[in-house]
C-alpha cells in the first residue's frame, strides 16, 4: 500500500549552494597535492580522479531529487490532479526533465575530459582540463537555478499538504463559500480549520479525523465553489472540484436557506445541478444549515426548492443542522453520513469478485431429512418420574408450605441420606449474629484433623524452610517399621562384636597406619612451605652431592614403617652405571696445562689480553659493577625489552589519502 | 495535524513572539559586525571569493543609492533657466558634447580595426618540441614515429597509412569535429562542425596535419545561420580564428571572420 507522505522529500539546494557543497565537497574527499616532477601517470591519475568524483557526486545528488520527488503516473489520481492543479503538471514534468538531462549532460562533460586527460602531458595542462571540467558541470548546473527553486517550493508545499488517505473510509464536505463547511468540521473533528465570515477564507484542502462505531473516519473541507463552468474556476475551487472527483466517499452538499452567505437558495439549487455528474456513484447528503435562522420563518418558495433536492439525497431527507446551538443536529449528520457510506462501501465489496472468496468460506450445514420417522429425545423412564414427582411436589408446596413434607419427600429421593436442608449449618454470619459481641472468629475449629490437635501451634516456617514441605503423616508408621527391623537385627547378632580377635598383629598395623599419617602429614606441610610444585633451581644452589645410599634408604624406609632390621649385609640392587657399556674413546683428547683440549686454539674473549688470574677477577668485579648500573638498575624498560609499539599508528591511518593504494602510504 | 499554511495561520490567530520585533532590529544590527568578523577570519581563496562578492553587493548598493539621490535631487533642483547660464557652467556643455564624438570616433577605429584585423593579431609560435612527442617503434634504432599532443582535425574521409609509412599519429582522443564559433555581430555563440584546418600560424606542417593552436584559422560550416552571399546564395563555409587553447580547455572557442 502506498503510503501518500510527501514529507519525506529531501531539501532541493539552491544552484549555488548545489555547486558550494559539491565542490568543496571534492576539494575535502580528494587528494590535494600533486608535483610536477611526479610521473605524468600518476599526475593524471590525480585529475582524473577529482573529475570522475565531481561528476559522480553529481549524478547521485540529482538522482536523488529524482528518485524522491513522486512521479505523476505513479501516484493516486487523486494526488496527481490535485498536482497539476497546484503546481501545473507541465511545468513540473518540464522541471524535472531538465535536471534528468542535466545529470546526461554531467556525465558526458565527465566522460569527454577524462578522455581528454589521458592524453595531458603536463601537469599544467592536465589541472587545466580538470578546471574547465569542473566549470562546465558547474555552468550546467548553474543554468538549472530556475528548476531546482520551482522544485523547492513544490516541496515544501507538498510537506504541507494534509495526508489524504484517498483509500479510506472518506466523507467530502461541499458547498458554496460560508455556507458553514468549517464550522461543521471544527466541531466533529480535531481539524482546527480557520472560520471567517466572509468567503474563501479556506484555500485549500484540510483533513479531520473522528471516530465512529469504533472505526476511524476521515472528514475532508473543500473550499467554496462558485456556479460557473469547469474552465471559468480558479486554482482554489479546482483543489474541492479534484477531491469530488476522484475520492470514493460519501458527499455532504451543505446548503444555506438562510441566505446569509450571499448567495440565492436558487442559485445553490443551481450549482447542485451543475455539479451532481461528480456525485455519481456516491452517497449524497443533502444538508441544510444554519437552521437556528431559518427554522421558524421558512417561505414556501424556498421549501419547494429543498423538497426538490431531497429527492437526490440518501433518504429522500434533507438534515436540518445548525453548528450554532444544535450540537444534536451536528451528530445527527455526521451518524447518518458515517452510516450511509459504511453502507455504501460494504454493498460495493458485495459486487467486486473479492467477497465471493470470503463468502465461500462460510457455510452453514444444513441436513436434510433422512425420512418421516419421527425420532424424539429418549428420557429415561425413572428420569420421567422423578421430574413428575418434582412437579407435585412443587403443586403440593403451593398449596401448603411444610417443612417436614419436603424432608420426607428429600429422604426418600436421596435414599436414606439426610438432606442438607434438615442440618443446615450454621455460617459463621449467622453465628456472629446470635452471640453478638462475644464472637470471635474461630477458623481452627473446622480443620480436617483430630479434635485435640486443631488447636496446636504450627509455625509455618523453621529456619528458612517451609514446614510443609517436610511433613510427613505416616512418620510414626515408619518408625515403627524402622525399630521393629532393628529389633530383628539385634535378635539375629548382626552388631555381635569381636572385640576379643584383637591380637598383636592387628596393633602393630594400627601403630604403622598411624606413623603412616604422620608422615603423609608432614610431607604435605612440607610441599605447602615450599609453594610450588615445580622444582626451582637458584643460582646459588650448590651441585647435588650423592644422595641415594643404603642408609639413607634403609633410614627412609623405616621412616615408613617397614621392617629393616636384619638387612645389614642384604645387597641392595645396585644399577650398572653407564660407564659399563661405553666403549672406550677411541684416541684420548690431549689436554694442555690448564685442562683445556688442545684444539680450541682461540683464547675466550674475557680472557685475552688479561694478564693473570688476579687480574682476570678484578675485570670480572669491574663488569659486574657497569652492568649493575647500566642495566635494569631501576626495572626500567629498554632495548631489549619485548615492545609492541602502538598498532595503529595514527599517520598510517588518518588524514587524506593519497593516490597510493590503502596500504601503502 | 498542521495543514496547509499552518504558521501564518498560527501568526494571525496569536501574533508572533513578544521580542520578535527587538530580536530582528538587533541582527540587523549586528550583520555588519559579524560581517567584518568573517572578513577578517577567512584566508586564502575563500577570502578572495568573499571579498569579491562583496565587492560586487557594494558596488550595487552604491548604484542603488546614487539613483535614489539623483531622483530626489531631480525633483528639487531648479533648473537654471534658458541663456543666464552662469560662467563656470558654460563649458560643462561642451565637455559632454566632446565626450560624445570621442566614444564615436573610438568605435568607428574599433570597426575599422574589425573590418581588416584578424582577432587575435599575434600568436605564439609553437615549436615541435611541444607538438610532437616521439614515439618508439621496434626494438631498436632512432624513435622516428610522432604523436600530435594538441587538438587536430581530421576529415570523416581519412584513413591510416600502414605503420611503416605513419610518421605521424593523431590520436583519436585529440580529434574534434566541432567548434564554437561566436558571431561578432550578433555576440551569440553557436556551436558549428568544422570543415577544415586553413592555416596554422605556427607552420604549414602543422596546416597540413590539421593540428588546431590558439590563432589557427579554420573553416567551419555555416549553413545553419542561413547567411546570404549579395548574389544570393547561401553561404555554407566561412573561416573562423581560434582565441583558445584547445589542447588545455577541451573545446575550440573561435570568432567569425566576417568581412574579408
Amino acid at each position: 500500500m502506498v503510503q501518500y507522505n510527501f514529507k519525506r522529500i529531501a531539501v532541493v539546494p539552491m544552484a549555488k549552494d548545489f555547486i558550494d557543497v559539491i565542490l568543496s565537497k571534492t576539494q575535502r574527499k580528494t587528494p590535494t597535492v600533486v608535483h610536477k616532477q611526479y610521473k605524468i601517470g600518476r599526475i593524471r591519475a590525480f585529475y582524473m580522479r577529482k573529475v570522475k568524483f565531481t561528476q559522480s557526486n553529481f549524478n547521485e545528488k540529482l538522482t536523488s531529487i529524482l528518485s524522491d520527488f513522486p512521479k505523476l503516473e505513479e501516484i493516486h489520481p487523486f494526488y496527481s490532479d490535485l498536482m497539476n492543479v497546484l503546481y501545473d503538471r507541465d511545468h513540473y514534468k518540464l522541471a524535472l526533465g531538465q535536471i534528468n538531462t542535466a545529470r546526461h549532460l554531467i556525465d558526458n562533460v565527465a566522460k569527454d575530459y577524462v578522455r581528454l586527460l589521458k592524453y595531458g602531458d603536463s601537469l599544467y595542462r592536465c589541472k587545466q582540463l580538470k578546471r574547465a571540467a569542473l566549470g562546465r558541470m558547474a555552468t550546467i548546473m548553474k543554468k538549472q537555478a530556475q528548476s531546482l527553486s520551482y522544485l523547492e517550493e513544490v516541496r515544501q508545499h507538498l510537506g504541507r499538504l494534509p495526508s489524504i488517505d484517498p483509500n479510506t473510509r472518506t466523507i467530502l464536505i461541499t458547498g458554496f463559500p460560508n455556507v458553514g463547511k468549517s464550522s461543521f468540521i471544527n466541531k466533529i473533528t480535531r481539524a482546527d480549520v480557520e472560520v471567517q465570515p466572509y468567503a474563501f477564507t479556506t484555500k485549500s484542502l484540510y483533513v479531520g479525523h473522528t471516530d465512529h462505531k469504533y472505526l476511524r473516519w476521515q472528514f475532508i473541507d473543500t473550499p467554496g465553489i462558485l456556479d460557473h463552468p469547469l474552465e471559468e474556476r480558479n486554482t482554489i475551487e479546482m483543489q474541492a472540484i479534484t477531491a469530488l472527483a476522484h475520492l470514493r466517499a460519501a458527499v455532504l452538499y451543505m446548503m444555506d436557506p438562510s441566505e446569509q452567505c450571499g448567495y440565492t437558495l436558487e442559485a445553490q439549487q443551481a450549482l447542485f445541478e451543475n455539479i451532481k455528474p461528480l456525485f455519481a456513484n456516491k452517497p449524497l447528503i443533502v444538508v441544510a444549515n444554519k437552521a437556528d435562522i431559518w427554522r421558524d420563518d421558512l417561505t414556501p418558495e424556498k421549501r419547494a426548492i429543498l423538497e426538490v433536492m431531497a429527492r437526490d439525497s440518501v433518504d429522500e431527507t434533507i438534515l436540518e443542522m445548525s453548528n450554532k446551538d444544535d450540537d444534536d443536529s451536528v451528530n445527527r449528520v455526521k451518524v447518518t453520513a458515517c452510516d450511509k457510506l459504511l453502507q455504501h462501501r460494504v454493498e460495493q465489496k458485495f459486487q467486486t469478485k473479492k467477497t465471493d472468496s470470503i463468502l465461500n468460506r462460510i457455510h452453514v450445514a444444513e441436513p436434510a431429512k433422512r425420512d418421516t420417522l419421527e425420532r424424539p429425545p429418549c428420557i429415561p423412564v425413572a428420569a420421567l418420574a422423578k421430574r413428575q414427582q418434582k412437579k407435585q411436589k412443587a403443586l403440593e408446596g403451593d398449596d401448603g408450605e411444610n417443612d417436614e413434607d419436603e424432608n420426607e419427600d428429600g429422604m426418600m429421593v436421596d435414599g436414606g441420606r439426610p438432606t442438607r436442608n434438615s442440618t443446615k449449618k450454621k455460617s459463621e454470619r449467622e453465628i456472629e449474629l446470635e452471640m453478638g459481641d462475644d464472637y470471635i472468629l474461630d477458623l481452627n475449629k473446622k480443620y480436617l484433623v483430630k479434635e485435640d490437635e486443631k488447636y496446636d501451634v504450627i509455625p509455618e516456617f523453621i529456619n528458612g524452610h517451609n514446614l510443609a514441605d517436610y511433613i510427613d503423616p505416616d512418620i510414626m508408621k515408619k518408625l515403627e517399621e524402622l525399630e521393629k527391623e532393628e529389633e530383628m537385627r539385634e535378635r539375629a547378632g548382626y552388631y555381635g562384636s569381636d572385640a576379643e580377635s584383637d591380637d598383636e598383629n592387628v596393633k602393630e598395623i594400627h601403630e604403622l597406619a598411624e606413623k603412616i599419617r604422620i608422615k603423609k602429614k608432614l610431607m604435605k606441610n612440607e610441599q605447602k612451605l615450599q609453594g610450588t610444585k615445580k622444582s626451582v633451581l637458584p643460582r646459588t644452589t650448590e651441585p647435588k652431592k650423592r644422595e641415594r645410599s643404603v642408609s639413607r634408604l634403609k633410614r627412609e624406609f623405616e621412616d615408613l614403617g617397614v621392617d629393616m632390621e636384619g638387612t645389614d649385609d642384604a645387597h641392595f640392587a645396585r644399577t650398572r652405571g653407564r660407564s659399563g657399556s661405553r666403549k672406550p674413546a677411541l684416541k684420548k683428547a690431549r689436554m694442555d696445562s690448564e685442562g683445556r683440549v688442545r684444539s680450541s686454539s682461540r683464547t675466550p674473549r674475557d680472557e685475552s689480553g688479561v694478564r693473570d688470574p688476579s687480574m682476570k677477577k678484578k675485570l670480572g668485579k669491574l663488569q659486574k659493577k657497569v652492568q649493575n648500573q647500566k642495566f635494569n638498575q631501576f626495572g626500567k624498560s629498554g632495548e631489549g625489552d619485548r615492545h609492541i609499539a602502538t598498532k595503529m599508528p595514527k599517520h598510517l591511518f588518518s588524514g587524506k589519502r593519497g593516490t597510493g593504494k590503502t596500504d601503502r602510504r | 495535524m498542521p495543514q496547509n499554511e499552518h504558521i501564518e495561520l498560527h501568526r494571525k490567530r496569536h501574533g508572533r513572539r513578544l521580542d520578535y520585533e527587538e530580536k530582528t532590529r538587533k541582527k540587523a544590527a549586528r550583520e555588519p559586525k559579524k560581517r567584518a568578523a568573517t572578513a577578517r577570519k577567512l584566508r586564502g581563496l575563500k577570502a578572495k571569493i568573499y571579498n569579491k562578492r562583496r565587492f560586487s553587493e557594494k558596488v550595487q548598493l552604491r548604484k542603488k543609492i546614487k539613483a535614489f539621490e539623483e531622483k530626489s535631487t531631480e525633483t528639487t533642483l531648479d533648473r537654471p533657466e534658458d541663456g543666464a547660464l552662469p560662467a563656470y557652467l558654460l563649458d560643462r556643455q561642451d565637455k559632454q558634447t566632446g565626450k560624445a564624438i570621442a566614444a564615436q570616433v573610438k568605435q568607428k577605429q574599433k570597426d575599422k580595426a574589425a573590418k581588416y584585423n584578424v582577432p587575435l593579431p599575434k600568436v605564439r609560435m609553437q615549436s615541435e618540441n611541444e607538438v610532437f612527442r616521439p614515439l618508439k617503434s621496434g626494438k631498436r634504432g632512432k624513435s622516428w614515429k610522432r604523436m600530435v599532443t594538441k587538438v587536430t582535425y581530421v576529415p570523416d574521409d581519412f584513413t591510416r597509412k600502414p605503420p611503416k609509412f605513419e610518421r605521424f599519429i593523431r590520436p583519436t582522443g585529440l580529434r574534434f569535429k566541432k567548434a564554437h564559433v561566436t558571431h561578432p555581430e550578433l555576440r551569440t555563440t553557436f556551436c558549428l562542425p568544422i570543415i577544415g584546418v586553413k592555416r596554422n600560424p605556427s607552420s604549414t606542417m602543422y596546416t597540413s596535419l590539421g593540428v588546431i593552436t590558439k590563432g589557427t584559422i579554420i573553416e567551419v560550416n555555416i549553413s545553419d545561420l542561413g547567411m546570404v552571399t549579395a548574389g544570393g546564395k547561401i553561404v555554407w563555409g566561412k573561416y573562423a580564428q581560434v582565441t583558445n587553447n584547445p589542447e588545455n580547455d577541451g573545446c575550440i572557442n573561435a570568432i567569425l571572420l566576417l568581412s574579408k
